[in-house]
């Protein structure tokens, strides 16, 4: 192996490392509104994931329309589910300590997880044809770029912007603010705080189903897809600060670059032919590259790397 | 002396509570003597293994405060200590069960310094984190069976107490037993203790216990060392129980959190909490699972019932199902 | 007081109620444990409906079937008694598979178990049947060591990986000699470099382990092997380092949702090898078809049914048809397993005569099924007693499939290997996506 084929292996784990934490940046986006406005942590986030999959794939197989115009509706089913879910058992929750908001999405996601099973069945399905589906073009030195990757990511940018400007640039954001810094004293400012969590809670819904609709156009959908995206939407926001919106994205990159070392690892090993260096190992400890970046990152900075709240 | 007046002094809980767990513990002495199928033998096992986890869990998590999702990495650490002793050096499960609980206590204190500088939700979550790092660990080491896990074979000398081989199951739970009756005397000594006494201080307000001198930072370290030995002495006692464990079954995500909603349903923070949530949950699981997962066209159904009695109870009673006896007997008083 | 005796009763009620049922004497009640709920749903309902199909075969006469199960109405030598399937959803979980393999045996008092697909719950389901001396007849889970453990209760009627991956060098040996089907020899070193990928529990690792030592034994040594997490939401990484030995051979062991999320992740990547195989499992399930659809044209899996067995196998195509008219589908790898492990049971309960499991564990030691019996390729079904595989089906083969577009547009999953059985020319090399 030369130098330039190292070289070529390393960019193509960089770019393959972006764009994959554009995707996860995008994910985890619902969860740090969620998050910033009302200190609670969704574990059912990756349901909503998985809800708007299924809201990609019906259009697919049920309307037979390119699964792209999955998108609209998954941002309206999406935004009720978010707004249904706050007046249905998330208002409650808030009532209580942290420990039973926990337990309260804890049951929330094996109730939609379940739901999903009962009524779409166990099979992993997938989209066949598409504007998006299957397509990938080719850059430079043998770098593949995936389609749906690349949109979710632009797409990602372009929704960590507009939430950006929402919540900084607007009346109903710094509102948003207001309740998220101090619920009491916006109460008494005359914002109608629990609309505000409500509002969230679809913000977050809608983003996050949006996801959905634009994965399934690469990734199968089951509905037990939910738990392999929390988890990692979860060290994401803890990673980026709790509430942060740019410490998501980053936060997203991060994490992506932190999954392709494996890849990296392996070129080297081809590279130096030492053989303390095996190749194949590294990819059992993927994600635990993640978790202990997370875990060494919040004790050294236990707020996170943008976190504003502790 | 004191020590030991403690331990088995329940004297400040009302007598109808009393009376209620007298009940109970002749019931759970004399259950293998009733007529029972073995399915229900096998659920009360479980009923005791996950007692005893709540109940260690409860102290950290409980009179603590301190959301520990990552308790199945201790279970593991009990579960592989003993199966690989036993199975490298015919180390019986008496010798090893002690040696588990100290490795994992020790890790608990190395990972307890740093764990304990957060707060809240990052430390819920930082606690799955290395949960998880330590399961892909085993997974990959070879030396514990990485991910094929190990096998304990069974041994031509069955039954053997020492280790902790049977065919019939009712030794088996005559085993948990004593370590229930053992947790349960143990908790009762530790909510009266002066760390139990530091532990809600610190649960109500962690400046305010601060301002009083307690060192929050060690007392939590502390309370999570126990919790820990707790967990890790059923999981050594897992891997004799089910003659063969993985890391998928034994430091699985799911084990965590299961361990910490049964505590906490039942009403976290109370001496009989994790109890009542593990008889309640352990059954339900098992029994609705036996119900509807078989019956065609209701997959599902059953974790539906189950996850919306998890919500009912999280939204309007979040001290659990003791919470809510609690409140019935208050409002009857009034 | 009342709330808590009210616990103390309902966990006395729920210990006293569950008592065991009582059943008509007439009727033989096999154990079943199948994962019916979970990740592995789809295939636990396969292998429900084939072994239903077979008790259905056993309890009437159906004498247009040329099987031995078939001639007459329920076990003859038990005076015709029925056998009746009690079939309880494990959920993947070890755990509660153990749990539940103890209530089949002392409360329901089945006769013997059956199940239980992931190798990981079999195994503590056999260490259960093992300890009470009940018979264990196992379908589907292909890790090795679990006929490595000298278990005198436990009898696996599938051949296992070390088979199959054997199968695998076999053809592949074969195929450069130019004994597959449509295609003519070549030079060896145009199959290397190979590498291969498996999921990380109990039976991945074992598929993993084999390939590499079978692979070195033959002097066709993987390049590059490793092993990734199934419930991981991205394989990019993992297909980044397959590629970049280029390599001619993939070798895949994957569950289900993985398994599709690979072949979808390898297209993305553009790969460019020669073959893909795939071990079973995740490769030969029904949704794997249905969601990749024309993607999977051309990918090899290794396989013990395709329902192109009935052009060789006229028992298979009769069974085939009576399975798709119950369900809908044709038979699978799962179903058609389930299938003959049924049989199994009711062959070993004949020549036994008696539901002693002394009497049993004689016969399953001493049973043999003609080939001409199975729908499934094999020499027959005769248990080892002896060696270090003991309870091992020594007669079961392994056969290796390939997916292809008909001219009807229609995939089905060819047979390739062996040889001697092929139902259509080999795609090679791999036409890519």
């Amino acid at each position: 192996m030369t130098v330039e084929t190292l070289l070529a292996q390393a960019l193509k784990a960089l770019v393959s490392g972006l764009t994959m934490g554009m995707v996860f940046g995008l994910v985890a986006l619902g969860l740090t509104i969620i998050f910033g406005v009302m200190d609670i942590v969704n574990f059912a986030h990756g349901e909503f994931l998985m809800i708007g999959m299924y809201c990609g794939l019906l259009t697919y197989s049920g309307l037979g329309a390119d699964p792209l115009f999955g998108l609209p509706i998954a941002a309206v089913v999406g935004f009720a589910l978010g707004v249904g879910c706050y007046y249905g058992l998330v208002q409650f929750l808030l009532r209580g300590p942290m420990i039973a908001q926990l337990f309260g999405t804890f049951g929330l996601m094996l109730f939609l997880r379940n739901l999903a099973l009962l009524i779409m069945g166990a099979d992993p399905r997938g989209v066949h044809h598409g504007a998006l589906v299957g397509k990938s073009f080719v850059m430079g030195p043998g770098i593949v770029v995936e389609l749906t990757k690349l949109t979710a990511g632009i797409f990602s940018l372009l929704a960590f912007a507009a939430v950006w400007w929402l919540m900084n640039r607007t009346r109903i954001g710094l509102a948003l603010t207001a309740t998220a810094l101090d619920g009491q004293a916006a109460r008494y400012m005359g914002i109608p705080t629990e609309k505000m969590n409500a509002f969230a809670w679809g913000l977050g819904g809608t983003t996050v189903a949006v996801a959905g609709a634009l994965l399934v156009n690469f990734w199968p959908v089951d509905p037990n897809v939910g738990l392999l995206f929390t988890m990692i939407a979860f060290t994401t926001v803890a990673l980026g600060g709790f509430g942060s919106i740019p410490g998501a994205a980053f936060a997203g990159l991060i994490v992506g670059l932190l999954i392709n070392l494996p890849p990296i690892w392996d070129a080297i090993s081809a590279f130096s032919q030492w053989p303390i260096l095996t190749a194949g190992e590294m990819h059992q400890f993927k994600y635990s590259f993640v978790y202990l970046a997370f875990f060494l990152i919040m004790v050294l900075r236990p707020r996170g790397l943008f976190g504003w709240k502790y | 002396m004191e020590v030991l007046k403690r331990t088995f002094d329940f004297s400040d809980f009302p007598r109808t509570d009393l009376c209620v767990a007298g009940a109970v513990a002749l019931f759970l002495l004399i259950f293998p003597l009733l007529p029972h199928s073995s399915f229900a033998m096998a659920t009360m096992i479980q009923f005791l293994m996950f007692s005893v986890y709540g109940m260690g869990w409860n102290t950290i998590g409980g009179y603590g405060g301190q959301v520990d999702l990552g308790k199945a990495q201790y279970v593991g650490i009990g579960a592989y200590t003993t199966a690989v002793m036993m199975i490298r050096w015919q180390v019986p499960f008496w010798v090893s069960l002690p040696i588990g609980m100290a490795l994992a206590v020790g890790w608990s204190f190395i990972l307890g310094y740093p764990l304990f500088r957060l707060r809240g939700h990052y430390f819920a979550i930082a606690t799955i984190a290395v949960s998880l790092v330590l399961k892909d660990i085993f997974e990959a080491w070879s030396f514990v069976g990485g991910a094929r896990g190990l096998k304990i074979p069974l041994r031509t000398d069955m039954p053997s107490f020492l280790y902790l081989q049977f065919r019939e199951d009712y030794y088996y739970y005559y085993v948990i037993l004593g370590l229930f009756f053992v947790g349960l005397f143990y908790i009762n000594w530790f909510r009266q203790s002066r760390i139990g006494y530091q532990l809600r201080c610190i649960k109500d307000n962690e400046e305010v216990a601060k301002s009083l001198g307690i060192d929050a930072h060690w007392a939590k370290i502390k309370a999570y060392a126990v919790a820990t030995a707790f967990v890790a002495a059923v999981g050594s006692f897992h891997a004799c129980y089910n003659f063969n464990i993985e890391p998928e079954d034994t430091m699985s995500l799911d084990l965590s959190v299961l361990i910490a909603l049964m505590a906490m349903l039942g009403g976290a923070g109370s001496l009989w909490g994790p109890i009542i949530g593990a008889a309640v949950l352990v059954p339900m699981k098992n029994y609705l699972g036996a119900w509807f997962g078989a019956k065609a066209g209701l997959v599902g159904l059953d974790l539906i019932i189950y996850s919306t009695i998890i919500m009912v109870i999280a939204a309007f009673e979040p001290r659990g199902i003791w919470g809510l006896i609690t409140r019935l007997r208050e409002s009857r008083r009034n | 007081m009342a709330r808590k005796s009210l616990i103390l009763v309902s966990v006395a009620v729920l210990a006293l109620v569950m008592a065991a049922p009582v059943w008509a004497a007439d009727e033989i009640k096999i154990g079943v444990l199948y994962p019916l709920t979970g990740g592995a749903a789809a295939e636990g309902k396969e292998l429900r409906d084939g072994a239903e199909l077979a008790v259905e075969i056993i309890n009437n006469a159906k004498p247009e079937l040329s099987m031995a199960i078939a001639k007459n109405a329920g076990i003859k030598s038990l005076g015709g008694a029925k056998v009746k399937l009690i079939i309880q959803d494990h959920q993947g979980n070890p755990q509660l598979a153990a749990d539940l393999a103890k209530k089949l045996i002392q409360d329901d008092k089945v006769v013997g178990l059956m199940g239980a697909y992931h190798s990981a719950v079999t195994k503590t389901v056999s260490a259960v049947a093992e300890r009470f001396g009940v018979p264990m007849i196992n379908e589907s889970s292909t890790s090795p060591a679990l006929t490595k453990e000298g278990y005198k209760w436990f009898w696996r009627t599938t051949p296992h990986d070390t088979t199959f991956t054997n199968d695998l060098y076999e053809f592949l040996d074969g195929l450069t000699k130019g004994k597959a089907k449509g295609v003519k020899a070549f030079d060896p070193k145009e199959l290397l470099p190979i590498v291969s990928a498996c999921e990380k529990t109990e039976w991945g690792a074992n598929v993993d382990l084999a390939i590499k030592e079978i692979g070195k034994a033959r002097a066709v040594p993987v390049q590059l092997s490793l092993l990734y997490a199934a419930k991981a939401p991205d394989l990019s990484s993992e297909v980044q380092s397959l590629l970049a030995p280029k390599p001619a051979t993939m070798l895949f062991a994957g569950y289900g949702a993985d398994a599709i999320l690979m072949v979808k992740t390898l297209k993305s990547m553009k790969a460019q090898p020669k073959l893909i195989w795939g071990q079973n499992a995740g490769f030969e399930s029904p949704e794997f078809l249905s969601a990749l659809g024309d993607d999977v044209n051309g990918i090899l899996t290794r396989t013990v049914f395709s329902p192109r067995v009935g052009q060789v196998k006229k028992v298979a195509a009769e069974v085939n048809g009576l399975y798709k008219a119950k369900t809908g589908r044709d038979l699978s790898g799962a179903s058609a397993r389930a299938f003959t492990a049924t049989q199994t049971w009711a062959h070993i309960l004949e020549k036994a005569g008696s539901t002693k499991p002394e009497a049993l564990q004689k016969a399953a030691n001493e049973i043999m099924i003609g080939p001409d019996e199975l729908i499934v390729p094999w020499k027959g079904v005769k248990f080892a007693t002896t060696g270090s595989d003991i309870g091992q089906n020594e007669l079961g083969t392994g056969m290796i499939g390939q997916y292809q577009k008909g001219k009807d547009g229609k995939i089905t999953l060819e047979i390739i290997y062996p040889f001697e059985l092929a139902t259509a020319d080999l795609i090679y090399p791999f036409k890519g996506w």
